[in-house]
């Protein structure tokens, strides 16, 4: 849909990236990856064993510490499946500064190297704190995301025909009352950051829960900015695709 | 959307956009008011200053006077039915205010209501480094 250069560039990066983490991590080991740049581990058993923790533990990072889990929608059950980068930006920025409100002293302790590097550390802590929104959605529990959001932030977009704006209390509110929604399969669809501020197109299919009824299909707009080297969520701009 | 809906879209937002163009140029915030959503909200900082809330917009528009050499261009405009997002890079900012030959990246977010396209977000990024955007 998207002609996005930008896109294509920071794929590649992010490719490099990989194999230089994969040669150092995992050079001489036995795990059998080589050619691909952008590995991906295809169960949580596999999830758990590339962290060296349980499942159980796995799963629970991905509800509560936005450890970046993909799914693949089948017929009866989706399959879940990480890609190794993700996972390594997740665990360097977390392993540095353990916490939710970390991602400033996370940055902090970096010293780009290039301006490339410089990016992704950028890009990285954004696709953190969407992950942070992406497990309080998943979860069904607004405290998980709130920290993602400046205290002033706003939403706007249409709920059943009506347009709705205001504070984003209401995505609080909504997102407990909806309760889970184990299904929701997340996925960037455009990060555009521009020095403090930066613009992330997420489209949310399998939305579920009592209020989003079952495999509906969300397009988010989120506007972020940087304030004292975090990056927070100001706006959620919303629509809900017809069924 | 078909081609000709997407046309018109584009158009309506384009239009939004030259509102607060305008207005900008010619440093009077009623020309841009009408493409703001009533409730829209603006973010960003100038300096170290943390500016909030479309009201600091308009005063700033009113207070910094004409800035008659903008150079606006609209980077990408990307539609999802009832919502958009623009990118909106200003070169030659001047002014009362502004000082001269100031750059502003604007990222603005739209709905599309009964009343037409307005804007519901506008973040900026105001490259002159220490510089307060005061108002």
């Amino acid at each position: 849909m998207e002609d996005h250069p930008e896109g294509v560039s920071l794929a590649r990066r992010r490719a490099e990236a990989g194999r230089v983490i994969s040669g150092i991590v995992f050079g001489g080991s036995e795990m059998p990856e080589r050619n691909t740049p952008q590995k991906t581990l295809e169960s949580w058993k596999q999830i758990a064993a590339y962290l060296d923790r349980s499942e159980r533990t796995v799963r629970r990072w991905e509800a509560n510490e936005g450890l970046p889990v993909h799914r693949r929608e089948h017929e009866k059950q989706d399959t879940v499946f990480a890609y190794r980068h993700e996972i390594e930006a997740w665990n360097r920025l977390r392993t540095r500064c353990p916490g939710p409100t970390s991602v400033s002293h996370a940055e902090s302790l970096f010293t780009p190297q290039s301006a490339g590097n410089a990016y992704l550390i950028e890009h990285d802590a954004i696709t953190r704190t969407m992950h942070c929104y992406i497990a309080g959605a998943r979860a069904g529990e607004a405290d998980l995301m709130r920290p993602a959001f400046h205290p002033s932030a706003t939403i706007s977009g249409y709920c059943q025909g009506v347009e709705y704006t205001g504070s984003v209390e209401h995505v609080f509110q909504w997102i407990n009352e909806n309760g889970p929604a184990p299904t929701i399969n997340p996925c960037f669809a455009r990060i555009e950051i521009i020095e403090s501020i930066a613009v992330v197109h997420l489209e949310v299919q399998n939305w579920s829960g009592k209020l989003a009824g079952a495999n509906a299909h969300a397009s988010d707009v989120f506007t972020l900015l940087k304030c004292n080297g975090e990056w927070k969520i100001t706006h959620k701009l919303f629509h809900w695709h017809n069924r | 959307m078909t081609n000709n809906e997407y046309l018109t879209e584009y158009d309506q937002i384009v239009q939004a956009m030259q509102k607060y163009i305008d207005g900008s140029k010619q440093g009077k915030s009623e020309i841009m008011r009408p493409a703001f959503h009533p409730e829209a909200s603006f973010f960003g900082y100038a300096g170290e200053q943390l500016a909030i809330g479309t009201q600091f917009l308009f005063d700033w528009i009113d207070k910094n006077g004409p800035a008659p050499n903008i150079e606006p261009r609209i980077v990408s405009v990307d539609i999802l039915d009832s919502i958009a997002a623009v990118r909106l890079e200003v070169a030659g900012w001047s002014g009362n205010l502004a000082g001269s030959g100031v750059r502003m990246s604007d990222l603005f977010t739209l709905l599309k209501t009964a009343n037409g396209w307005k804007i519901i977000q506008k973040a900026f990024h105001w490259h002159a480094a220490g510089q307060r955007l005061a108002a």
